[in-house]
């Protein structure tokens, strides 16, 4: 036992303190800038090896491959450059993380946001086909976080039908699917129906998604999702007035 | 009769190689323990400056550190920080926080005191004059001589505690609330005493007199 002790007490004292801004602002270990200079202050960091979080370090994620990471950046910058500089402030996102194969307790996830660190954690291998679109729906889970008060999940159910009942959480559901519905009723995708505020996620993201005739299309078909689309409008300006869908 | 030897010519070599030695051990020593030999001392009473007003001289133990304020940048965070400057709060007061060659930060009025150093909780303490908010919507470059205001992990949580970056560092655009930009003096900073080892210094400098300039 001394031996150890000894070992860990000289390890400490021949390491070099090593300071790193990013870690100091946003306590994720192992990342590096990709780019800070954007039009809307949103600053991009990778993970330049593996990192795990969270008190059981249950949130892991790894270094991804620099030639998707390029191609990737361009897409998740094209996406996230939507958002104004006064949005982002008001939703208090600052940080995009990007890395690879993102889990939580071992379920892939396509993003993690932190609204006390500022941050948001994007898969960048995430579902090709849903990807953009997923963006916009981590993005609400910020705005949520946010704004916890103003998006009441007993108004937004009272949107269902009245048999309708969403699972306990999100991961605790079979109900994973994000294509699409051709026939909405009441819900865009399969994972809509898993919990309200994953409900939420995917109307606003379908709004940023969806170009207005489609959605004018939806809101003239669907009752339910019309409720759900103005309801979404509504709180979003209740944060930034200026803010267009 | 005893008869007196000559030194030969090798012998004397290595005595004047000894002597060589034996002094320049000595001036080696002097010189290695005085660690403020090279540095510039500034004086500000022979410089002009285009806002006296707004310049205040931090006395640490190799010398001057001249800081220009920007009170259009950060107005509260400023006065704030001339309030304590005025009132002569942060004499005495640890250098608690030290990277080498990043950051050195220093204020903690409550813990940080060379009287009532508590290292415990050096780094937690308070001035008594409640927190500011944080002033970051201005644009402001955080390179080499910046200062700011140090908090919590939350924004509006200014107080005393302030930070001089030894490097540029553009993340802390937007963080932290800008006061001010070291103009003389910088050198003086990087031989604040750091630890190979841990950010938080055992037995630190400490600030001799902060004072806005007469």
């Amino acid at each position: 036992m001394k031996f150890f002790r000894v070992i860990l007490l000289l390890t400490i004292l021949i390491t070099p303190l090593k300071a790193n801004t990013i870690y100091n602002l946003i306590k994720i270990p192992n990342l590096e800038i990709y780019e800070i200079n954007t039009k809307n202050k949103l600053k991009y960091f990778y993970a330049i090896s593996s990192f795990r979080l969270g008190v059981q370090k249950n949130i892991a994620c790894l270094n991804p491959d620099k030639q998707d990471l390029e191609k990737k950046f361009k897409t998740i910058y094209k996406i996230l450059s939507r958002y104004s500089y006064g949005y982002l402030k008001k939703i208090n996102l600052k940080y995009i993380v990007l890395c690879e194969n993102l889990s939580i307790s071992g379920i892939n996830t396509a993003g993690i946001p932190d609204n006390i660190m500022k941050t948001l954690i994007l898969d960048i291998k995430f579902n090709k086909d849903y990807f953009e679109r997923v963006i916009h729906h981590e993005v609400f889970h910020v705005v949520n976080d946010q704004y916890k008060e103003l998006f009441n999940e007993d108004e937004w159910i009272e949107f269902n039908d009245s048999k309708f009942e969403y699972a306990e959480c999100s991961t605790c559901t079979e109900k994973l699917g994000l294509e699409t519905y051709r026939k909405t009723k009441g819900f865009f995708t399969e994972y809509a129906k898993s919990t309200a505020s994953e409900d939420m996620a995917e109307v606003y993201s379908h709004m940023l998604f969806l170009d207005k005739n489609e959605i004018g299309q939806i809101r003239k078909l669907d009752p339910i999702l019309n409720n759900k689309i103005s309801y979404i409008e509504d709180k979003i300006k209740i944060i930034d007035n200026s803010f267009t869908f | 009769m005893i008869k007196r030897i000559k030194a030969s010519t090798s012998e004397k070599i290595i005595l004047i190689f000894l002597i060589l030695l034996l002094v320049s051990t000595l001036g080696t020593y002097f010189v290695i323990k005085n660690e403020c030999l090279f540095i510039k001392n500034f004086d500000p009473k022979i410089i002009n400056f285009k806002n006296p007003n707004n310049i205040a001289i931090l006395n640490a133990p190799c010398g001057n550190v001249i800081i220009e304020l920007y009170p259009e940048v950060s107005p509260n965070g400023v006065k704030r920080f001339i309030t304590l400057i005025e009132t002569n709060a942060y004499d005495d007061v640890a250098f608690h926080r030290v990277i080498k060659d990043k950051l050195v930060q220093a204020g903690d009025l409550e813990f940080g005191r060379k009287e009532t150093l508590d290292y415990g909780k050096i780094g937690t303490g308070k001035s008594g004059l409640g927190n500011i908010k944080s002033e970051i919507e201005n644009e402001f470059n955080y390179v080499k001589g910046s200062v700011g205001l140090a908090r919590t992990f939350k924004n509006d949580t200014e107080d005393s505690q302030f930070f001089i970056i030894l490097q540029d560092e553009p993340l802390f655009e937007g963080e932290y609330t800008p006061v001010g930009k070291v103009i003389y003096g910088l050198e003086v900073l990087k031989k604040i005493k750091h630890q190979r080892h841990s950010e938080y210094i055992l037995r630190p400098d400490f600030i001799n007199t902060f004072r806005m300039l007469d």
